[in-house]
Parts: C-alpha cells; sequence; structure tokens
C-alpha cells in the first residue's frame, strides 16, 4: 500500500469532485513535500488528461512510472496521452505491452493495445491483441466492435454485420435501454428489489426486472413465469420474458413473446424492442426489424438507442447513406453514444471515407474510456495496495 | 513584404503550362529540405537536382526558397571552411538566381534527418549556450554572409529554425544568442533582413520559454503551426474548422507591426489523404492572405522517402510531407498551390489592401504564467474558439495581446479570462468610459471592484460547475437575436450576479443573469457570467455544443454590429470566411469555405454591385443588385472582382 500524504488525499476528494484547478495546485503542494511520490504524478497525469493537456499528462504520468512501475493508472494515463497526441504510436504500443504485462488480465490493456497497433498500421497484430481482450473477457464490447471493424475493412459489410450485432448485444447501452423502456432506472434495480419481494404482480414484475439486470436469468424467468401463471395477458411480463429469451439466445420463443405481447397492445415500447431485436438475429427479416425501430424511435423519443438500432438494421439492408443519418440522429441525441460513434465510423468506411472512420473511432474510444472510469479504478487499487 | 521579382510569364523546363504571374508583393516559396530521404546521409547535402527544383518552384509560381546551411559539412574541422561546400552554396545561390528565385538562408536548423549541426569537434557541447560554439557559429555566419553579401538572390538571413530555437532553457539564453548572431551577421550586411524563424506561441508550447523579446530586433518574423500544437488547440482531423483557421489564428497572433510571413503552410502528417492535404494548404494559404499575411511558405516541396510507416512525432517538427510524392509526381495540393499562385499574380496589393479591424480577441497576459496555473493552457483554446465565433460573424478581426495598447480598437473580447493583469481593469475601464465596447466572459477567479463597477453588477459568489448550459432570453434583439438553448456541458465556473445598474440581456435557468450589459461612459460593458469559449475549447474529442457556438457568434456579431465594426460583407454562411480588399475604383472579395460540404454563401453589399468577375480573368457577370449567392466546394475558395453600380 502506498501511504498517501495530506495534499495527495485532498487533490483526490477535488478531483473526484471534478474541481481540476484546486485539484492541480493541490497534487503540486503534494509534490511539494515529496517529489517522489508516485501517486501525485498519477493524479495529475489524470488530471491533465481530464483536461486534454497531453503533453503535461505524459509528462507526469511517465515519472509516477519511473517512480512505481506496477502503477496501473499511470499506464493508463501515459498510453491514453500518447495515443490522443497522435504520431506517437511506436511509444503507445510499448506502453499497453507494459500495463498487459503488469496487470495480464486486464481486458482493456488489450483493447487500447490493439488500437495502437492498429494506428501505426499493424493491422495483424491489432486483431491478436483484441482477440486477447475476448479471450480474457468475453464480455467486452470494444474489441468486438474493432473486430468487426477490421472485417469490414477487410471483407465488406457482409462479414462485418454480425460482429457489430454481437458488438451491440455486449454493450451494456442496449440492456439499459431495455429496462428504461419498461420505466425502470438504474436504483430502481438494485439488490433490494431481489431480496425484499411483495406480494403485488408490480413488486413481483420489478424484481424480475432486477433479477434480469442482475444476469440472473433463471430467477427471472421463474418469477415471470409465475406471473404469467395467473396474468397470462400482462405486456410486461411478456415482453421481460421475449428479452430473458433474447439473452439465452431463443430467437424463435423471444419472437412468440413478444408478438404476443404485441397483439395484447400495439403500444408497448418493450414489446417493439424485443420483437425488432429478434428479427435484427434473424438476416432475411433485417427489413422487419428496421420497421421496428424505426416505430420505436417515435415511441421513445429523446432516447438515442432507438436511432442506432434503426442504422443497424439499415447496415443489414445495405443502405448505408439512411443508417449514416440514422446514427447522425442519435449523436444529436447523444453524442458520447459510443455504439453510433462505431457506427458513424463503419458508415464513413463504406463510404471511402478512412479519416472521418478514423476520427469517429477516436472518440468512440475516448467516450468508452470515459464511461468505463478507467483510472479510477486502477488507482484506488494502487492506492489501497489492493489487486489492480 | 517584397522580394523584388519581377512581375513575368515564362514558360519553363519540361512543365511547358504558362507559368503563373509572381506577385512580387506577396513572396510564395517552399522549404527545400537538404534530404529527400530518409536513407541519404548527411553529406549529401542538396546533392539532387537543385536546378531542375528550382525550375519547378518557378514554374508553380514561387519567388521565395528556404535552405539550411550544414554547419557540419561546412566545418568540418575548427575554422577550416569547406571549399567544396562553400562551392555548393554558390551553386545553389546562382540557380536561384537564374530561376527568378531568392533565398532565405537559415544557419542553424535542428534536422534529424540531415544532422546539420553536430560537428564532430563540439564534443557535445550545447550549440546555444557554449561560449566558444557560439563564437564558432558567429564565425561561420560571418563567413556565410560575406561570401554573399552582395548576392541580389538572398533575401533573408535566418538565424535558427524552431527546432534549434526550442532547445533553450531560458528566454534570456535565447536572446543572448540571438543577439550574438544577429551581430555577427550584422557585421558584414547592415541592411539585408534578419529572422528568427520561431512562432512565438509554439515555441512556449513546446518548450514554456518565452522567446518575443528577441524577435524585438527582427525585421520579419514568422508564424506556423506544429503538428503538436495543432493537436493541442485544435483536435481533429487537418480539415475540421477549428485546425484550418489555426494559422491564421497564429498569424495574427504574432502581431501586426512587423510583416510576418505564414510559415511550413500544408498539412503536416501522413495520415491525412492527398484530398485532404490540398484542402489543408488551400485553407491555410487563402486564410493567410486574407489575414494580412506577407508572404507564405510552403511545408515542404517532395515527400522524404521514409520506411513504410506512420509518421512518429517524437521530433515535433518533422517535416515529411510536400507538394509531390517521392518520385516527384506533382499531388494535388500541387495544383492548389499554382492556383493560388495564379490568383496572388492577378492581386495587386499597392491597389487593394485590408481594411484594418478594430475588433480584437485578447489574449491574456495568464497566458504565460506558471504552472500549477491552468490558465495559461486554457487561454489558448478560448482564443482560438473566441476567433473563429467572430470569424463566423464575419467581423474582421485580429489578436492583441494584454499588454498592448487598446486605442487601435473599438471591441475587445476577453474570452474565459481566470485573471487579468494588475492595471488592466483600470485601462479597460478608461477605454470602455471612452467609447471601447467590452466583451468579457467569466473564467473563474474573484470579481474585483473595478470589473463589478465596468459591468455594473453585485458578484454574489461562486456558483460552481455544472452540467448543462442553459439560456432563457429577458430582453429579446438587445444584443442581436440570441436563442434560448439548454443543451449538456461542462460548465466549470458561473459567477452568480447580481443585476446592479446594469441590463439582464439573458439569464440561466434559475434566473441568475447569464448575460448582462451595462453602459458604462461612451461605452458598453458586456459580461457573460460563464467560460463559454472555455468550454467550446476544451470540447476536444467530445462533440462541442452548436447551440452555444451560436450563442457567441450572434454576440460577438451583434456587439461589433451596435459599435460600428460590423461585417462589411454580410454574408449568411458561417462557415465562410470572408476577406474585402478594397480598391480605388473596385474591390475584390475572397470567400473560403471552411466547411467539408458544398454550400451557396449569399453574400449582401450596402452598395448595388454591378457586376462580378472572377480576378484571374473572364466575363464579368451582372448583378445589378446588392446580394448573390456564390456556389463553394468543400474548403472551396472563390475570388472575385465587384465593380459596384
Amino acid at each position: 500500500m502506498i501511504e498517501r500524504s495530506e495534499q495527495v488525499r485532498l487533490a483526490e476528494s477535488l478531483a473526484r469532485q471534478g474541481r481540476i484547478a484546486p485539484a492541480v495546485t493541490a497534487c503540486y503542494q503534494a509534490l511539494r513535500v515529496n517529489e517522489r511520490d508516485p501517486l501525485a504524478h498519477c493524479l495529475l497525469g489524470g488530471l491533465m488528461l481530464a483536461e486534454g493537456f497531453c503533453e503535461q499528462a505524459a509528462r507526469s504520468a511517465a515519472r509516477a512510472i519511473e517512480l512505481d512501475q506496477r502503477c496501473a493508472a499511470a499506464y493508463f494515463v501515459l498510453g491514453l496521452a500518447y495515443d490522443r497526441m497522435g504520431g506517437l504510436w511506436d511509444r503507445s504500443v510499448l506502453v499497453w505491452q507494459q500495463l498487459a504485462e503488469v496487470v495480464p488480465d486486464l481486458a482493456a490493456a488489450h483493447v487500447q493495445l490493439g488500437e495502437a497497433l492498429a494506428a501505426a498500421s499493424f493491422a495483424d497484430e491489432a486483431i491478436d491483441a483484441w482477440e486477447r481482450a475476448l479471450q480474457i473477457d468475453p464480455r467486452e464490447p470494444r474489441a468486438m466492435y474493432h473486430l468487426a471493424m477490421a472485417a469490414l475493412k477487410r471483407e465488406g459489410m457482409a462479414t462485418a454485420l454480425p460482429g457489430f450485432r454481437k458488438a451491440g448485444e455486449l454493450d451494456p447501452s442496449q440492456d439499459d435501454f431495455f429496462f428504461a423502456l419498461a420505466g425502470y432506472d438504474a436504483e430502481g434495480l438494485s439488490a433490494a428489489a431481489m431480496s425484499d419481494i411483495g406480494p403485488g404482480i408490480k413488486s413481483q414484475l420489478r424484481a424480475a426486472h432486477a433479477f434480469a439486470a442482475n444476469d440472473e436469468l433463471f430467477k427471472s424467468s421463474e418469477l415471470i413465469r409465475s406471473i404469467l401463471d395467473g396474468h397470462s395477458d400482462d405486456v410486461a411480463a411478456l415482453s421481460l420474458m421475449a428479452y430473458l429469451y433474447l439473452k439465452q439466445e431463443s430467437v424463435n420463443e423471444a419472437m412468440a413473446c413478444s408478438l404476443r405481447a404485441l397483439t395484447i397492445s400495439t403500444k408497448t415500447p418493450t414489446a417493439v424492442y424485443a420483437l425488432g431485436a429478434a428479427f435484427a438475429r434473424r438476416p432475411a427479416l433485417a427489413a422487419h426489424a428496421s420497421k421496428l425501430f424505426s416505430a420505436l424511435t417515435t415511441m421513445a423519443p429523446g432516447q438515442a438507442m432507438p436511432h442506432v438500432l434503426h442504422a443497424e438494421s439499415l447496415l443489414g439492408l445495405q443502405r448505408y447513406s439512411a443508417a449514416g443519418a440514422a446514427y447522425r440522429s442519435a449523436l444529436a441525441l447523444d453524442p458520447g453514444c459510443v455504439r453510433a460513434l462505431f457506427g458513424q465510423a463503419a458508415v464513413a468506411l463504406t463510404a471511402g471515407d478512412h479519416t472521418a472512420a478514423a476520427w469517429a473511432i477516436r472518440r468512440a474510444a475516448y467516450h468508452d474510456t470515459r464511461r468505463r472510469g478507467y483510472f479510477w479504478g486502477p488507482y484506488d487499487a494502487a492506492a489501497e495496495g489492493g489487486e489492480q | 513584404m517584397s522580394t523584388d521579382t519581377d512581375n513575368r510569364h515564362s514558360v519553363t523546363g519540361s512543365d511547358a503550362r504558362r507559368t503563373p504571374r509572381r506577385n512580387a508583393r506577396f513572396p510564395l516559396g517552399v522549404n527545400y529540405y537538404p534530404l529527400d530521404s530518409e536513407a541519404s546521409g548527411w553529406e549529401q547535402w542538396y546533392a539532387g537536382d537543385v536546378e531542375g527544383d528550382f525550375a519547378r518552384f518557378e514554374a508553380a509560381g514561387m519567388t521565395l526558397v528556404r535552405i539550411f546551411i550544414s554547419w557540419k559539412l561546412f566545418e568540418p574541422q575548427v575554422d577550416r571552411y569547406s571549399e567544396q561546400a562553400t562551392e555548393r552554396l554558390r551553386d545553389i545561390v546562382d540557380a536561384a538566381a537564374a530561376h527568378g528565385l531568392r533565398l532565405i538562408v537559415c544557419f542553424f536548423a535542428d534536422d534529424r534527418h540531415a544532422e546539420l549541426l553536430d560537428v564532430s569537434w563540439g564534443r557535445d557541447r550545447d550549440p546555444r549556450t557554449d561560449a566558444y560554439l557560439i563564437e564558432r557559429e558567429c564565425a561561420l555566419v560571418r563567413h556565410i554572409v560575406a561570401e554573399h553579401r552582395s548576392d541580389r538572390a538572398v533575401f533573408a538571413w535566418e538565424l535558427g529554425n524552431e527546432a534549434f530555437w526550442c532547445g533553450f532553457a531560458s528566454g534570456d539564453e535565447l536572446e543572448a544568442w540571438a543577439a550574438a548572431l544577429r551581430e555577427a551577421v550584422r557585421e558584414v550586411d547592415p541592411d539585408r533582413p534578419v529572422m528568427c524563424a520561431f512562432d512565438p506561441e509554439t515555441l512556449f508550447h513546446e518548450s514554456r520559454v518565452d522567446g518575443r523579446r528577441a524577435l524585438g530586433e527582427c525585421e520579419i518574423v514568422v508564424s506556423h503551426p506544429t503538428m503538436r500544437y495543432r493537436t493541442y488547440a485544435a483536435e481533429g482531423p487537418v480539415t475540421s474548422p477549428g485546425s484550418t483557421h489555426l494559422d491564421s489564428f497564429l498569424l495574427r497572433a504574432v502581431g501586426t507591426r512587423r510583416p510576418v510571413l505564414l510559415d511550413d503552410v500544408g498539412a503536416g502528417t501522413l495520415e491525412a489523404s492527398h484530398g485532404e492535404e490540398a484542402a489543408a494548404l488551400r485553407c491555410a494559404l487563402y486564410s493567410g492572405l486574407m489575414n494580412g499575411a506577407s508572404g507564405a511558405l510552403v511545408r515542404r516541396w517532395r515527400d522524404m522517402a521514409t520506411e513504410r510507416r506512420k509518421p512518429y512525432f517524437i521530433d515535433p517538427y518533422e517535416a515529411i510531407v510536400g507538394l509531390s510524392d517521392t518520385e516527384g509526381h506533382p499531388k494535388p495540393a500541387m495544383r492548389v498551390l499554382r492556383e493560388f499562385a495564379g490568383v496572388l499574380g492577378h492581386l495587386d496589393l499597392r491597389t487593394y489592401s485590408l481594411t484594418p479591424e478594430r475588433v480584437a480577441v485578447l489574449i491574456p497576459s495568464e497566458r504565460r504564467s506558471p504552472l500549477p496555473a491552468l490558465a495559461s493552457l486554457y487561454s489558448p483554446r478560448s482564443c482560438l474558439e473566441a476567433y473563429v465565433r467572430v470569424k463566423e460573424a464575419h467581423v474582421p478581426v485580429t489578436l492583441a495581446h494584454e499588454e498592448e495598447p487598446f486605442d487601435p480598437f473599438a471591441v475587445l473580447i476577453v474570452p474565459s479570462v481566470t485573471d487579468l493583469a494588475g492595471g488592466t481593469w483600470e485601462r479597460l475601464t478608461s477605454w470602455v468610459k471612452g467609447g471601447g465596447s467590452l466583451v468579457f466572459s467569466y473564467g473563474g477567479g474573484e470579481f474585483g471592484s473595478e470589473a463589478r463597477e465596468l459591468f455594473g453588477v453585485d458578484f454574489l459568489g461562486h456558483g460552481g460547475a455544472r452540467a448543462r448550459a442553459t439560456c432563457r432570453v429577458a430582453q429579446q434583439d438587445l444584443l442581436g437575436q440570441l436563442e434560448p438553448f439548454d443543451v449538456p456541458a461542462d460548465i466549470p465556473h458561473f459567477a452568480l450576479l447580481g443585476a446592479g445598474t446594469s441590463t439582464v440581456v439573458a439569464t440561466d435557468s434559475a434566473g441568475s443573469p447569464l448575460l448582462t450589459l451595462n453602459r458604462f461612459g461612451q461605452g458598453r460593458a458586456v459580461c457573460v457570467a460563464a467560460p463559454l469559449e472555455r468550454v467550446l475549447g476544451q470540447s476536444g474529442l467530445r462533440t462541442p455544443p452548436a447551440e452555444v457556438q451560436s450563442f457567441l457568434r450572434t454576440l460577438y456579431g451583434a456587439v461589433a454590429g451596435v459599435t460600428g465594426c460590423g461585417p462589411l460583407v454580410s454574408c449568411d454562411a458561417p462557415e465562410v470566411e470572408v476577406a474585402l480588399f478594397a480598391g480605388e475604383d473596385d474591390d475584390v472579395l475572397f470567400l473560403l469555405n471552411h466547411a467539408d460540404r458544398s454550400l451557396t454563401a449569399n453574400v449582401g453589399f450596402v452598395v448595388p454591385v454591378a457586376t462580378v468577375t472572377d480576378i484571374r480573368g473572364g466575363s464579368p457577370a451582372v448583378v445589378g443588385g446588392s446580394s448573390f449567392g456564390a456556389p463553394l466546394e468543400p474548403h472551396g475558395v472563390m475570388v472575385l472582382r465587384l465593380c459596384y453600380a
């Protein structure tokens, strides 16, 4: 465990509150007290990177690594700074390789390594890195997106499309979207909802959704079946059942459940979503999926995900310019939508616009890194001396 | 700045096309690097086809060439100059003269490919600070200047390139070296211009050394974005709007008192396609001319033959992208250069001139403050954002440094500033009282009594960071047609203001003033309670909120308009940069599209226009009205001679 000075603790606290300038000042004070404090250098690097001052971030992170060669957060900062500065791909590759050695089971290190290798025109090595990331974590969506992009570059959209679909399924934002459509937010699906199941259908439905959201698919299925035994026309339960079937790759059953829900009520967005997602798994039904997702854009206004799903179905129909427009709609609603940015990159590639594709991928990677908070996890681990 | 090259038509070499008429008052040229391949050794200094290359430069309409002296080659042993190198330089100068070209001779250039400075007898001593080496450098300079002091082909003596300058550890050392070398030149050649080829802004960014005092003695100064500075200030593809304005931004930042040479023009990385290289070059050349550059030097003539790899910016000054490929085949950028030379050939800069700008974006002195003050890092981005937004309002704008006098300006924009230097508020107060219009946006820090009095507001405290930018318009049309907005944005600061004696023009969602206007003396003081320029400048890989961009554009345009400094030419396309060169009987209008899409810019004039003609010739098109539409390609340009009714 690395001893944290009072100034570093203050800097951390300020940084977590988003008060960057005073946090930077606190880091400098910490370094005046002890110039050899790797955490202070690492934190300073993270703060500089957060503000886009890559050269300063790289300097601080490099010093942190010099002082503590197992500081994973500093490797993250250094690699990300090099990536953003552009043109330092050889250094960037080296940093990500070192991080993969320091924390061998960190999928993100291999994803980043792949990105640096791809930027340095080492396409085959990049694919190896992304495949390695998926071996470590089969649910790593960014690696799957990159593999799909690589397939698109080499063999065209027909080969790449299953990869994009798979990446989309791994992307947590799609599940979040389903639960948001069902009227639940993240807090409503906490552990309490799973443990405190009341006798009413509302409580049971919430618990079923909570189990589903926490990957307890069998428990959720059992609960839904018991609900449907008493209320066979409950559209919310039918829609969740369809969702659960989809998660278990039972597409036909998912179609049946969602169709049943829609015959009861055509205005059930979760059922429209589930049926669209089921159709999207069958390439021959891409046109139907497209219509359903198009309808979903009006049923869930203000949400980026229906536009993304619509765009992906349009990709399957080879309507690339329409897909591009749908991705733009999604990004207008959520400029940080990782899935839409990767999709936009795919559309740009189909048009031969490699610069726009590369820029969209860089932005997607940036937003993905940001939403996953790659800095604080390893930083806290280093500070507490725990496993990184 | 004039190269005194005759205006003439000629047909040269194998390229039988008509050579553009060359404009002596706007020298156009190229950096001519000593080696074309990474595989070449340092001893192959200009061993290629110099005569043939110079013929091609002439054919492309150029008048100016920068060459780089190899100290290593010239002085292989102490105080013994190589006759072979001296003769080679003589041949280069003669070849330049034969083709109507003039040379900028750069003495000390740090070039990792050609190893120009690595004298074997230097024994790892620092050529910037070691007294003995400085003495030898002065001797070399005197030797070369004495050889060529009567050569008309030499246009200027350049002491060093920016890669060399950025090796200095302090401004004092830099100034002392520059003074010693300049003195060495002046001992032999008292008249010819002496240059220090660094951009003070990019040099400071790279080394945090302030070299501005050393530029004080230079007759010509340069501006150029390095690739690293481009990534810092305008992250994104080289053809993105922030990036295409960067050359003119730095040009303006250097100052206007002396001729500024737009240096290292064009794409610097192999990441851009040939089409993007051409678009970037077009934007840089035309926006340079439209913003008062005195000449332009393109980054490189021929691509460097490198290993098959991406460029690595370990050396941020590496120049490997040229106008033609490694085989010498012209790339699309070459056509852009020829077209530009053609336009220059038809623009008589003795007759036409830009109207002096009366609107300025203030670069605060906190730009030079040391870390941990982050203001020094935020400031250039905020200033660039403000500059681009004023450009989008089509208001003629320049940049001013905080320590400069404010009198030449009628409108000052002080974007997202944390703190101004002592005495500046007093100067601003006096200036506003005398009729100036000030637009200030709060960038954190304290709101002193002078600021409160000037803006007519009470400062109730710092409102903290916000995740959304919200604007509710309270006084429509008072400062332009502002649109309300409510968008996600990382707002780092928000000043809680009490209206006081000011008029609240817009508020946030809770009714706290966002935009206030105060009449003060003969002038106006406008306060924005949040650092909106910084919000845009810090967007980086995120998407900047278009609503905030539009808000600032409207605000700046409106303040300039009510102060009488509005657009000379109205235009309905913000992406199109407009410049009007005024003549006696007619004017020349430049329209440059910074967007990557085709559009039609509808331009309007106070006086009805009778005809417009492409400056390069052709039949006049009858307008007979005060507006017309100009179709522009992505990153396209149109240069029209306007005859008024």
